[in-house]
């Protein structure tokens, strides 16, 4: 079962990336809305110690798990101190701040992806032969 | 659950759709700078504001924007001494619009560039749905 765990994290990973995209586009679309406040999603490490709190992380013996585990384990948090000041309408959102995160998703699903695809060519030579 | 990419995709859809409006308004502010009463001491054209709100969609989840409300900016409208014209109250005064093209100019610049932010947000997304679909592709 060793190789499809790394599908799995893989596919977690980019389900946290989706998540996260969702979190920024959010921000963008809110950026001159009033009282609006710039949010993100946990660190994707935190997400997976809080789900790998039983035994072996990530082991999905049951497809259920995979679908109970994955929406409730992103909890939107308020943006730290570093962001930009607040603006005299109370709103945060710093449009350079959110593409240099819609970037990091960027980067981190295509490499995703990326190994997802080299990983699927493993496999088929060596089940082709 | 819902897929997050089209959580994203509505959230910046919602957002070009504000800003639009936005931008309507400043162009109806534009092109009515000038639009006087047309009776003796009527009030002229009354600037536009356009304000815009939050709302959680709990179909998606995203947090999406909304026009909350277009109103009327009550500030005072300047005069100008034009004793000809119709609007000419008994002292000859016209009440102009109370217009000022630079704020107006400078809030269209600022619709166009979140409106460039939310088509980004859209382009990524769809770059990013695209390879997952390309991994079912036989390389």
């Amino acid at each position: 079962m060793q190789p499809m765990q790394l599908f799995n994290l893989a596919f977690r990973q980019n389900e946290w990336f989706a998540q996260r995209q969702a979190v920024i586009s959010s921000n963008v679309a809110n950026a001159n809305t009033p009282g609006y406040k710039a949010r993100d999603v946990e660190s994707f490490d935190a997400v997976m110690d809080s789900s790998a709190s039983t035994s072996a992380p990530m082991a999905a013996t049951d497809p259920q798990h995979f679908a109970s585990s994955g929406s409730d384990a992103v909890r939107d948090q308020n943006n730290g101190d570093d962001q930009a000041e607040v603006l005299v309408s109370g709103n945060d959102v710093n449009l350079e701040q959110e593409f240099l995160k819609s970037n990091d998703v960027m980067r981190g699903y295509t490499l995703n992806t990326q190994i997802m695809k080299t990983f699927d060519r493993m496999l088929q030579s060596a089940t082709k032969g | 659950m819902n897929d997050p990419l089209i959580a994203a995709t509505s959230a910046a859809a919602n957002g070009l759709f504000a800003q639009s409006t936005r931008m309507r308004v400043v162009s109806e502010n534009i092109a009515n700078a000038d639009s006087t009463g047309k009776t003796a001491g009527a009030d002229p054209y009354q600037r536009k504001t356009v304000s815009f709100e939050s709302v959680s969609d709990e179909v998606s989840g995203a947090d999406l924007v909304q026009v909350q409300d277009i109103s009327r900016d009550e500030a005072p409208f300047r005069t100008e001494y034009m004793p000809g014209h119709p609007a000419a109250d008994a002292k000859g005064y016209v009440k102009m619009p109370n217009v000022d093209m630079l704020t107006e100019l400078s809030d269209m610049r600022e619709a166009s560039r979140s409106y460039t932010a939310n088509t980004q947000v859209i382009k990524q997304v769809r770059e990013i749905a695209s390879m997952t679909i390309d991994l079912l592709r036989t390389s």
